[in-house]
C-alpha cells in the first residue's frame, strides 16, 4: 500500500521541477520570441512600403535616429533638462512627503489638518492641475518640478503615513517600557518598519514623476526630452519620437529596479523580515 | 455593588458650559479640524490674493498679484458667472464628457475583452505579459504627437488619446483578474461540457468584475489628463480648451474654475464607481476574500 504511494510521491516530486522549469522556459521563450517577431514585423511592413514609415518608423530608423543625435551630443541639453525637471521634483516630493507621512501618522491632530487636503488630492491625477502650475511658474524647469512634486509627493505621504500607522503597537510599547527616547524609538522601530511601505510610495511616486515630466513637457516647454518629442511630432519626425518615448520607457524601469535593489538592501538590515 | 456606585454618582456634578464644549470639540475633533484647515487655507489664498496680509504686516512681498493667484471668491464668482449667467461652461463640458464617454466606451470595449482573452489562454498569456510590462512602463502621453500624425486633430484624434489613456489599465486589470478565477469553476464548466462562450459569462465575467471596476476607477484618473492634454490639439471647445485659451491670456479665475471642474468630475465618477463596486462585493462575499 505505502510502497506505489511512495514511488508516486517520488515521481511528482521529481517530475514537478522539470515541469515548472519547462514552464519557465516556455514563458521565457514565448515571451521574448513575441517581442522579437514583432519588431521584425514593424521592420518588414515598413521595409516592404505597405505602411510609409513617416506613419510608423521601425526598429531600425529609431536606432538610426537615436546615434546622429546622441554620437553629435546634440540630445544630451534636452536630457539634462528632463533630468533635472526629474531630480529637483522628486527629491523635493522626498523631503515633503516622508516627514509629512511621519507626522500624520504620529501625531492623530496632523493628520486631521491635513489629511482631507492629501485625500482629496489623492483621488484625482494631480497633472490636471498643470495649466495653474504653468500660470504660476511659467513654461520654464520649475513648472515642471512644481508638476512632478506634485504629483510625486502625495503617494509618498501615503505610503510613509499608511507605513507607520500599521508598525507592531508592540514593539512600540516594549521601546516605551524599557525608557527610548522619542528619537531612539522613532530611529530603531518606526522608521525600520515603514520600510516595505515608504518604498512602494516611492516607485508609485516615481512613475507619477515621470509622467508629470513628460506631460508638463509636451503641454508646454522649451526644452527636455518631452519637447524634443512633441517637436519631432510637429515635423512628422516618426522615429525621434518613438526614440524619446524608449527613453522614458527605459527611464521608467531603470528607476522601478534601482528602487527594488535600494529596498533589499535596507530590507537586509531588519532580521524580522529575513525571519519571515 | 450599588453602595460602592453611589458616592461616585452622587460625586458627579452637573456639566459646565465649558465641559460641554470640551466634550463635543473631542467627539467631533476630526470633523473640525478639517474644517478648520479648510476654511484657513481658504482665507491665507483670500488675504494672498486681496493684498489682506500685506496691508497687515506692513509686507509688501505679502502682496500677490490677483492676475497670478486669483481668490477663492474670485473663481467662486467666475464660475457662477460661466456656468449660470453665459452658460459657456455647458458647451465646454458637453464635447468633453462626450469625448470621454467615447473614449471610455472604447476602452472598455476592446480593453477589457482584450485583456480577459490573453489571461485565459497560457501561451497567449505569456506573449502578452511582456508587452504589458512595456505598455505600462510607458508613459501613453507621449504618444500623442503620433496620434495627431495618424488621425490629425478632429474629434477623433481626441477621443483616440482618451481611450489610449484609459485602456491600458483596463487591459492589465482584466490580464489579472483571469488569474484569480477559481480555476475549480473552469473545470467544472468544462467538464460539463460548457462551451467557451458560455464559460466567459457565467464564470469570468462575474468573477472578473471587481477588477475590472477598479480597473474603470483606475482609468477614470487618466481620462482626465486625456481631456486637459489631448485638447492641446485643435478643439473647437471643451475644458481643455477653455483652461488653454483662459491660460494664455493670464485669465487666472478660468483656469482655476476648468481644473476645479475637472477635479470635480473625477472625484464624482470615481465615488460613483466606488459605490457600484461596494454593491458589487455585497452581493458576493467570497470575491471579497479573493481579490483582498
Amino acid at each position: 500500500m505505502s510502497l506505489p504511494a511512495e514511488g508516486r510521491s517520488m515521481e511528482a516530486k521529481t517530475a514537478r521541477p522539470r515541469r515548472m522549469a519547462s514552464a519557465a522556459m516556455r514563458r521565457f521563450v514565448i515571451g521574448l520570441g513575441t517581442i522579437i517577431v514583432l519588431l521584425l514585423l514593424w521592420e518588414a511592413v515598413t521595409d516592404l512600403g505597405l505602411i510609409d514609415p513617416i506613419l510608423i518608423s521601425s526598429p531600425s530608423r529609431v536606432i538610426e535616429a537615436g546615434i546622429g543625435p546622441f554620437s553629435s551630443g546634440d540630445i544630451w541639453p534636452d536630457i539634462d533638462v528632463s533630468a533635472v525637471e526629474f531630480a529637483w521634483g522628486y527629491l523635493a516630493a522626498i523631503v515633503i512627503g516622508i516627514p509629512l507621512g511621519l507626522g500624520m501618522g504620529l501625531y492623530k491632530r496632523i493628520n486631521y489638518l491635513v489629511g482631507p487636503f492629501i485625500d482629496m488630492l489623492n483621488a484625482v491625477p494631480r497633472i490636471t492641475f498643470l495649466p495653474i502650475l504653468i500660470l504660476w511658474f511659467g513654461i520654464g524647469i520649475w513648472s515642471k518640478v512644481a508638476v512632478v512634486l506634485m504629483g510625486a509627493v502625495i503617494p509618498i505621504t501615503i505610503a510613509t503615513y499608511t507605513g507607520v500607522r500599521t508598525n507592531e503597537a508592540r514593539f512600540v510599547r516594549v521601546a516605551r517600557s524599557f525608557g527610548a527616547s522619542p528619537w531612539k524609538l522613532l530611529t530603531s522601530i518606526i522608521l525600520p518598519g515603514t520600510v516595505p511601505y515608504l518604498f512602494t510610495g516611492l516607485k508609485y511616486g516615481a512613475g507619477r514623476a515621470l509622467l508629470g515630466v513628460v506631460v508638463g513637457e509636451i503641454y508646454a516647454s522649451t526644452s527636455g526630452v518631452g519637447h524634443m518629442i512633441s517637436d519631432a511630432g510637429n515635423l512628422f519626425d516618426t522615429s525621434t519620437v518613438f526614440l524619446g518615448v524608449v527613453m522614458f520607457m527605459a527611464v521608467g524601469v531603470t528607476v522601478t529596479t534601482l528602487l527594488n535593489r535600494i529596498e533589499r538592501h535596507f530590507d537586509r538590515w531588519r532580521p524580522e523580515t529575513q525571519r519571515q | 455593588m450599588t453602595v460602592l456606585v453611589k458616592p461616585q454618582a452622587a460625586e458627579k456634578r452637573p456639566p459646565g458650559v465649558l465641559d460641554v464644549i470640551r466634550d463635543t470639540y473631542f467627539a467631533y475633533e476630526r470633523g473640525i479640524l478639517g474644517v478648520l484647515a479648510f476654511v484657513l487655507f481658504l482665507l491665507i489664498w483670500e488675504g494672498l490674493g486681496r493684498g489682506w496680509w500685506a496691508d497687515l504686516f506692513h509686507a509688501e512681498s505679502l502682496r500677490v498679484k490677483p492676475i497670478m493667484l486669483s481668490a477663492p471668491s474670485t473663481i467662486a464668482a467666475a464660475a457662477w458667472h460661466m456656468y449660470f449667467v453665459t452658460g459657456e461652461m455647458w458647451r465646454h463640458l458637453g464635447l468633453s464628457g462626450f469625448e470621454f464617454l467615447l473614449g471610455f466606451l472604447a476602452s472598455c470595449f476592446i480593453g477589457i475583452p482584450a485583456g480577459l482573452i490573453c489571461g485565459r489562454y497560457r501561451d497567449l498569456a505569456y506573449a502578452a505579459e511582456p508587452l504589458l510590462n512595456a505598455l505600462n512602463a510607458t508613459p501613453q502621453v507621449a504618444l500623442i504627437p503620433l496620434v495627431v500624425l495618424w488621425i490629425g486633430t478632429g474629434l477623433g484624434a481626441r477621443v483616440f488619446i482618451i481611450a489610449l489613456l484609459m485602456i491600458v489599465p483596463l487591459i492589465i486589470n482584466g490580464f489579472a483578474a483571469m488569474r484569480t478565477v477559481e480555476p475549480k469553476y473552469l473545470t467544472l464548466a468544462k467538464s460539463f461540457g460548457a462551451g467557451e462562450w458560455t464559460v466567459f459569462r457565467t464564470i469570468i465575467l462575474p468573477a472578473s468584475t471587481p477588477f475590472l471596476l477598479a480597473g474603470i476607477r483606475l482609468s477614470i484618473g487618466r481620462g482626465m489628463i486625456g481631456i486637459v492634454v489631448g485638447e492641446i490639439y485643435g478643439a473647437p471647445v471643451g475644458i481643455g480648451v477653455m483652461i488653454n485659451q483662459a491660460g494664455q491670456t493670464f485669465q487666472t479665475a478660468k483656469v482655476f474654475v476648468g481644473v476645479l471642474t475637472i477635479v470635480i468630475c473625477g472625484l464624482v465618477l470615481s465615488e460613483v464607481v466606488r459605490r457600484i463596486e461596494r454593491r458589487v462585493e455585497r452581493w458576493r462575499p467570497q470575491i471579497q476574500e479573493q481579490s483582498s
